[in-house]
């Protein structure tokens, strides 16, 4: 495109047009002064035709710059612009009628040359106002353009210029290849000129402006055309450069999408409100469906539809009330409405109207009759978010009756509207404290990791291996050891009743009081006894810990065990090859809140072989199920660790989780905290 | 997934588990445990016949009534576990603390005995 700051083109299109007048001026004064004194002037008539095409041509480039920097100029300084330009030209015309009619049939008067200077003034005038005029038109039509109608103008911009060059081929002369060549011009302006879509656009006011301006331009180009019909009439001698195709076509063209602009704005008037309407309506759909992203919150949102509602039924006034059990406060409810008033139209909608409560099904929107004494129509809109009333708007209105279908259909489309969204902002709240919680979660997880030990005491004599991996986040599995002397080790597994963030608090506080009472060196049972003690105390009621403990004696090569309700440890035993699960009686954590407890635990001391293996488990292994819905089991993990004795603990200890995986398979599931400890004993040194 | 119906026979209250009890759906069987305790009942039996599955959330909700039941002296007894989940029961130690038995005239007879 062009580029106005590299090169001044419009000014240099302008000094041009007006030098090529000049020379167009000169050109004619010496032809004019040879036809007059029969002198061959030694120029023919193409230099004057070429002079006025390059004249028009430079006009053009003049205008299209002119109009290239205003393209974003409203309808109306655009019109003013042309309005302007024509006013110019007629008036230039009318002060040289008027100069003529002062002079009468004096020597000047009757003077040639002045004439034709006059005449020169008035045809540069003419031109610049319909070359101006016919750009104003352009930027008009095309104001919503398809390609259909682009190319229209485009066959319409060659056939101008095909009118530039015809004055080559006519010698203007008026006879009927110019009339044909008018008629198709015509013929083609008057179609471009149903191209009016830029009308509907203009309000009530800029309709009336637009009327008079575009009367003051068909003033103009009648005022222009009878001039240039006048001198063509008139003057015999003289040169004629107005009976040009071109310009006749212009004016055509000019005219004839003046007129037709008029009289569409002209019965356009009566129904502008309603498209000024639908606009309003628009604007303010587009205002409901946007408010939240401009974080505006819920009583805009509902403000903005109240009004949006209003202006769309012309109501006479409105109030909007909340579901009390919603939290917001709204500031302006009521609107052109006193609280008695309102409090008067309520009680009467409800004689009325029986369903009108916020627990009620309704979700349509009613019009109802209202007896008051100066409002006698309503219309009820439930905001309905998730299936429960958010809020009510009633619409008031003087006349009876006074809710068309239309009305009740856009005010529906409003209210879902902001219902939608309403219920996106209080999702997004939602999200965003979602997104708050699962951060805590994942610092709660971060520090319940560190509560499981990293590292496991165990001397040259064991080895020994853990894992642990929750259903949810956190969880409530536990394990630990512990080195009471050389030869002394202890072993733990615990598991809180339940998963999740509740389960995983109950775990923190069973470390709390394992790890106090394991410094104590309790055998077993008494380790249980006073745990269940000091857990009855900080368990809530419905909760339990199951627990196993293992003092291990590497010296006598015996463990004395105790169990408090937890799944019964797998003693493998090299010398039988087999395993078996160790059963003891013993009751969970927290069950008997009270010294009874003692009754319910027992410990026993077995003595065991290099070779031998512990698997401790939580009941998350053996309750994995499989898409039939079949556990994992007891006899699985038996057979799988009679299998695969031999191998090293943190070796058989994948090899548990990898067999539980597979059993699981894709569609079944482990829906619980799952850990396993597995130690194994070895040869001694 | 798990129904609750809940049946009279005399003074016995029965609650009939049909489906699992785990921490999702604890809580409703919670309700009726309190229900009936609320209304007053000297017997609570749980028909445990159609129980697939019980978390340790749902032997919690039975844990936690104990007291209540030896306060207000009311009997309660499970009867009909499958293997697997008696044996849930079983190592948990509540079988020790709740009367476990097979069937339900046995959990009758055993309330006419004491």
């Amino acid at each position: 495109m062009i580029k106005t700051t590299s090169l001044p083109l419009g000014r240099i299109s302008l000094l041009m047009a007006i030098l090529i007048w000049l020379a167009l001026v000169l050109v004619d004064l010496v032809r004019i002064f040879g036809m007059i004194n029969n002198l061959d002037s030694g120029i023919s008539e193409e230099v004057t035709w070429i002079l006025e095409i390059l004249f028009f041509f430079f006009v053009y480039l003049v205008y299209r710059h002119v109009f290239w920097k205003n393209r974003q100029a409203d309808f109306l300084t655009l019109i003013w612009r042309g309005v302007s330009t024509g006013l110019f030209a007629a008036g230039a015309g009318l002060l040289t009628e008027l100069i003529y009619f002062a002079l009468g049939e004096s020597k000047i008067g009757t003077d040639p040359f002045l004439k034709n200077i006059f005449y020169h003034i008035n045809f540069a005038w003419t031109s610049a106002f319909l070359i101006s005029t016919a750009f104003l038109w352009k930027h008009l039509i095309l104001y919503q353009k398809n390609k259909a109608v682009v190319k229209q103008w485009q066959v319409f911009e060659l056939s101008m210029l095909g009118a530039l060059f015809f004055v080559f081929f006519n010698h203007n002369n008026f006879d009927y290849s110019f009339l044909f060549g008018l008629v198709i011009l015509l013929v083609v302006s008057i179609l471009l000129a149903v191209n009016l879509k830029w009308i509907p656009y203009l309000n009530f006011k800029e309709k009336w402006k637009t009327l008079l301006f575009l009367f003051l331009i068909l003033v103009c180009s009648g005022i222009l055309f009878y001039r240039v019909l006048a001198y063509g009439n008139e003057v015999k001698l003289q040169i004629n450069l107005t009976d040009n195709l071109f310009i006749i076509a212009l004016f055509g063209f000019v005219f004839a999408y003046g007129l037709f602009s008029f009289l569409v704005t002209l019965f356009n008037l009566p129904t502008s409100s309603v498209f000024e309407q639908k606009l309003t309506e628009a604007i303010n759909f587009q205002k409901l469906s946007q408010s939240i992203k401009h974080e505006e919150n819920e009583e805009q949102v509902l403000d903005i539809l109240l009004d949006s509602c209003m202006s769309a039924s012309y109501s006479d006034c409105a109030w909007i009330e909340l579901n009390p059990k919603e939290q917001i406060q709204l500031k302006n409810s009521h609107r052109f409405l006193d609280q008695p008033t309102q409090k008067a139209i309520a009680s009467l909608i409800f004689q009325e109207n029986k369903s009108w409560a916020f627990n009620a099904s309704t979700e349509q929107i009613q019009s109802i009759r209202v007896n008051h004494p100066v409002y006698k129509s309503a219309l009820h809109i439930p905001l309905v978010i998730n299936k429960s009333i958010l809020a009510r708007i009633v619409l008031i209105k003087e006349v009876k009756e006074g809710f068309n279908k239309e009305m009740m259909s856009i005010i529906g489309t409003f209210a879902r509207q902001a219902c939608i969204s309403v219920e996106n902002h209080r999702l997004l709240n939602q999200a965003i404290a979602n997104e708050r919680y699962q951060e805590e979660l994942k610092i709660a997880q971060r520090v319940q990791k560190a509560l499981l030990p990293i590292k496991l005491d165990h001397p040259d004599s064991f080895q020994i291996s853990a894992y642990s991996n929750t259903a949810d986040e956190v969880g409530g599995d536990y394990y630990d050891t512990y080195q009471v002397d050389a030869n002394h080790f202890v072993v733990i597994m615990g598991d809180v009743s339940g998963k999740g963030t509740s389960a995983a608090f109950h775990m923190a506080q069973m470390k709390g009081v394992f790890q106090s009472l394991i410094q104590l060196g309790l055998k077993p049972a008494e380790f249980m006894k006073k745990a269940n003690a000091a857990l009855s105390k900080c368990l809530e009621r419905n909760h339990f810990i199951t627990a196993s403990i293992f003092e291990i004696d590497t010296a006598s090569h015996t463990f004395c065990h105790a169990r408090a309700g937890h799944i019964p440890t797998l003693w493998y035993k090299a010398n039988e090859k087999s395993a078996e699960f160790i059963s003891i009686e013993g009751l969970g954590l927290g069950i008997v809140r009270n010294p009874s407890y003692q009754n319910h635990v027992h410990e026993k001391t077995y003595d065991y072989q290099a070779g031998d293996l512990l698997v401790l488990l939580t009941d998350g292994i053996l309750e994995g199920r499989n898409e039939k819905g079949e556990q994992f089991g007891y006899d699985r993990l038996k057979n799988l660790v009679e299998a695969k004795h031999q191998l090293s603990p943190p070796t058989l200890q994948q090899e548990i989780i990898d067999s539980l995986h597979q059993f699981v398979g894709g569609d079944g599931m482990i829906d619980d905290d799952y850990s396993l400890l597995v130690v194994k004993f070895t040869q001694p040194d | 997934m798990l129904r609750i119906e809940k049946t009279k026979e005399e003074t016995t209250d029965i609650l009939h588990l049909i489906g699992e009890v785990d921490a999702s759906n604890s809580v409703l069987l919670d309700q009726s445990i309190q229900e009936v305790v609320q209304q007053g009942t000297s017997f609570l039996l749980i028909d445990g016949k159609e129980l697939g599955y019980i978390s340790s959330a749902g032997l919690g909700v039975f844990m936690s009534y104990l007291d209540d039941f030896s306060e207000r002296g009311i009997r309660f007894a499970i009867f009909g576990l499958n293997d697997q989940v008696g044996e849930v029961f079983k190592i948990l130690g509540l079988d020790r603390l709740i009367s476990i038995v097979p069937d339900k005239s046995t959990a009758i007879a055993s309330q006419h005995e004491s």
